[in-house]
């Protein structure tokens, strides 16, 4: 029997909170008793947890990639990034006249912005080479150079624009990496649906632009009234000279109260670019469909941020498995690709990765890029 | 679907299989096609909701998906296949190598860069040295005003210090200069260029010029033990380290900049020790009485307990400095009666006038006993720099440009 036929909703991320949790609070232990030397064997270890609850059709997903092979990547971005990197920081402002030093460290960062571009292709590149289903290795072609010198094209756009590039550069990098992206030999199409890429985002994107600073602003006057209002009513004490502690808490409930709304005003445009991203996506003829909301997606991205900040960063794989788990029990294949013709990937898999993907921190320990 | 099934990794494709179990092999069939697996050569790829899937290893891309049955029977057969090295969990021995090279690592660069740090400080170029001194200076702007009429002051502050420290053979005396800075909070400097800076707020907080004398002491022997390059090895050995092993976020980039911060340069305790004792001789050999010293760190505790409340200081052990109670013991010990004041009563009310010093107390400055006739003048100023002195646009204090701070204390 060929096990070949495949219903529509057929993904599914069966990851318990607390099961994740339970790895999540191991490997913070240790990496905290490793000065953060153990954090390639909890990364490695946190993506087999979550690969391994992520099925497509009843098989699951696996990750192959090893702790050494990431501690190997970062031994050799040792010599290639950190060393330049400690002269220009270290070594430069001491012993260089002072604007030679700044414009060394100023040139050092423009390099940095097409450089950690590159850096996510290539963890992504690593993390597709270590992915396998039923046996079948995922790739990424593509070259990072030609990435990172476009993405940073699309950024110099989005400063120039003032941010209304943003939804074209995020359906540019999109395309770029899905169709670049394979599962064995098959690659996988960014299809031309013959609407403009950005469609539907810029509506939520305007949202987001217009209401963020206000609600940014907003949110500081919001809690210095109640401040006020509570000082006032005599709720609080009111002394000679107001305590900083109060200025403090003051401060703390306006960021907080910034974190949520900038979450939630920007979840309509974070939700409908995964849903468009999702929909142009295809492969051997099978179309995604995914059904993120604004308000599902809100709760998670806020429970993930909330997680992260209170365990100071060391917790924050909980906000990728959230995220992840999120996308794929939303996800609906449309069409059957036809697997018996899906043969082995023949792109080399390589043997380190994720070495400067390390260095920029770019994913927090989550995992997943 | 609960059947057991095998993908041959060259098809994105499952078929059912048949398997046999025995204690070091499991033979299976896939219609016709017949295969032997060596139980050694397996690894474990098993989803999260307990079903077995076995790989071989190397990998070859096949993978048994085994049924419920099927998985137990094999945990039967071959238990050794049920450990956790085989889900390519890592074992006790990965932890703690890991954790012993990172301590080792941290052990050389956070042991062994302060042993390094005086050879290396001792050695640093002088280019090197004025240019860590001019970012220092351009730190101090951030916080410190200089006074326009603190030069009479500044002067009388470095009679006494070359007094001192030509009491003691400081090498280095004629190349330490003293200047008054008007900063909101009372302090003193050591800066890499061998500069001290004193600030109003000090001056406003000292009753009695042996107080202020025993702060100037104690940052000269900064400079003469070097402490300031000292520090500045320290907190960049410390930012390497960082960078190096705690890799991503760049904490050790903050560290580098903090060490050429004056916030960050702060002495270890051992270098604070070591300028209080050494701080103490001066005021001995020069025949200053330590006492004044110890009222000084009395004061500061008296005013530091008051702002932290009923928590006191910090301790001791999270502290960079010796407790300050101890600080002031130690200063006490060492008091001598009968001894002059370090400055005349005239002197010392112009030191107290500087920067508009006196006025923080809101009161005249106490008058103190004249000095004894027999108090030892200070020679010339040797080490006084002139184009400091004359520096055009901020007459009466150190110009900027070419001097540099560092430590705090």
């Amino acid at each position: 029997m060929t096990v070949e036929a495949a219903p529509t909703n057929s993904f599914t991320h069966s990851g318990k909170f607390f099961n994740v949790l339970g790895l999540a609070l191991k490997n913070a232990a240790l990496t905290v008793l490793t000065l953060t030397l153990y954090r390639f064997w909890a990364r490695t270890a946190m993506r087999r947890r979550l690969w391994s609850r992520a099925s497509a059709m009843g098989d699951p997903l696996e990750y192959t990639g090893s702790a050494l092979e990431l501690f190997r990547g970062f031994l050799i971005a040792l010599p290639t990034f950190f060393l330049p990197a400690m002269f220009v920081f270290y070594v430069a402002p001491l012993v260089m006249d002072p604007v030679t030093a700044f414009w060394l460290a100023a040139g050092f960062y423009l390099v940095a912005v097409p450089l950690m571009a590159a850096a996510r292709y290539l963890m992504r590149r690593y993390q597709l080479a270590r992915t396998r289903w039923r046996g079948i290795r995922f790739g990424l072609a593509g070259g990072a150079a030609s990435f990172a010198w476009a993405s940073f094209g699309w950024t110099i756009l989005q400063t120039l624009s003032l941010g209304w590039y943003t939804p074209v550069a995020r359906m540019n990098r999109a395309k770029m990496i899905w169709e670049n992206t394979r599962f064995g030999d098959q690659p996988f199409e960014f299809i031309d649906d013959g609407e403009p890429l950005a469609k539907g985002l810029w509506g939520p994107f305007a949202l987001g632009w217009f209401a963020a600073p206000i609600a940014y602003f907003g949110a500081f006057i919001i809690m210095f009234m109640i401040a006020a209002m509570l000082f006032g009513t005599g709720a609080l004490p009111v002394s000679e000279q107001i305590p900083p502690e109060y200025g403090v808490v003051v401060v703390v409930a306006a960021i907080a109260l910034v974190l949520v709304l900038m979450v939630l005003l920007w979840a309509p445009y974070n939700a409908a670019a995964m849903n468009r991203i999702a929909s142009l996506i295809s492969i051997d003829g099978a179309r995604f469909k995914l059904r993120a909301k604004t308000f599902s997606l809100f709760f998670v991205s806020l429970a993930g941020w909330l997680i992260t900040i209170f365990s100071l960063g060391l917790l924050a794989p909980m906000a990728g498995f959230l995220q992840v788990r999120y996308v794929l029990n939303r996800l609906e294949i449309v069409g059957t690709p036809k697997f018996a013709e899906i043969g082995q990937s023949i792109m080399d898999e390589g043997r380190a990765g994720e070495g400067l993907g390390d260095a920029f921190d770019l994913d927090m320990g989550v995992g997943v890029v | 679907m609960d059947a057991t099934r095998y993908a041959d990794g060259r098809a994105a494709i499952t078929r059912n299989a048949t398997v046999e179990f025995a204690a070091d092999r499991l033979t299976f069939s896939v219609g016709e096609a017949h295969h032997a697996w060596t139980c050694a050569d397996l690894r474990r790829a098993d989803d999260g909701a307990g079903r077995v899937i076995l790989k071989r290893k190397p990998d070859t891309g096949e993978r048994l998906y085994l049924s419920e049955a099927d998985g137990d029977r094999l945990k039967l057969a071959a238990p050794a296949l049920f450990g956790p090295r085989a889900y390519g969990v890592e074992g006790r021995a990965t932890v703690l190598g890991v954790a012993g090279a990172a301590w080792s690592l941290a052990a050389v660069f956070l042991l062994g860069v302060p042993l390094a740090a005086a050879p290396i400080a001792e050695r640093m170029p002088t280019r090197i040295r004025t240019q860590i001194s001019d970012i220092s200076w351009s730190q101090v702007e951030l916080f410190a005003d200089y006074c326009d009429d603190s030069d009479e002051a500044a002067h009388i502050l470095n009679d006494v210090a070359y007094r001192m420290m030509a009491a003691s053979d400081v090498a280095m005396r004629d190349d330490i200069w003293i200047t008054i800075v008007d900063a909101p909070f009372p302090n003193a400097f050591a800066l890499p260029d061998n500069s001290i800076l004193v600030t109003d707020d000090l001056i406003a907080m000292s009753e009695h010029p042996d107080e202020l004398t025993g702060v100037i002491a104690h940052e000269i022997a900064h400079i003469e033990h070097n402490h300031v390059m000292k520090n500045i090895v320290r907190s960049v050995g410390a930012g390497v380290f960082f960078d190096v092993v705690v890799g991503g976020a760049g904490a050790g980039q903050m560290v580098a900049i903090a060490s050429v911060n004056l916030a960050g340069l702060r002495y270890s305790r051992g270098d604070e020790t070591d300028a209080d004792e050494r701080g103490l001789d001066y005021l001995d050999a020069a025949g200053v009485d330590a006492a004044g010293l110890a009222r000084l760190f009395e004061r500061f505790q008296v005013e530091a307990q008051a702002q932290a409340g009923d928590a006191g200081e910090i301790p001791t052990m999270l502290s960079s400095h010796p407790a300050t109670a101890e600080r002031a013991a130690a200063a006490r010990a060492r008091a001598r009666t009968g001894l002059s004041p370090s400055m005349t009563d005239a002197e010392w009310q112009v030191v107290r006038r500087a920067c508009g010093s006196a006025l923080l107390h809101q009161e005249e400055p106490a008058p103190v006993a004249p000095a004894a006739p027999d108090t030892p003048q200070a020679p010339p100023i040797q080490g006084a720099k002139p184009e400091q002195l004359e520096g055009g646009a901020k007459p009466g204090a150190a110009t900027p440009a070419g001097h540099g701070a560092a430590g705090e204390d």
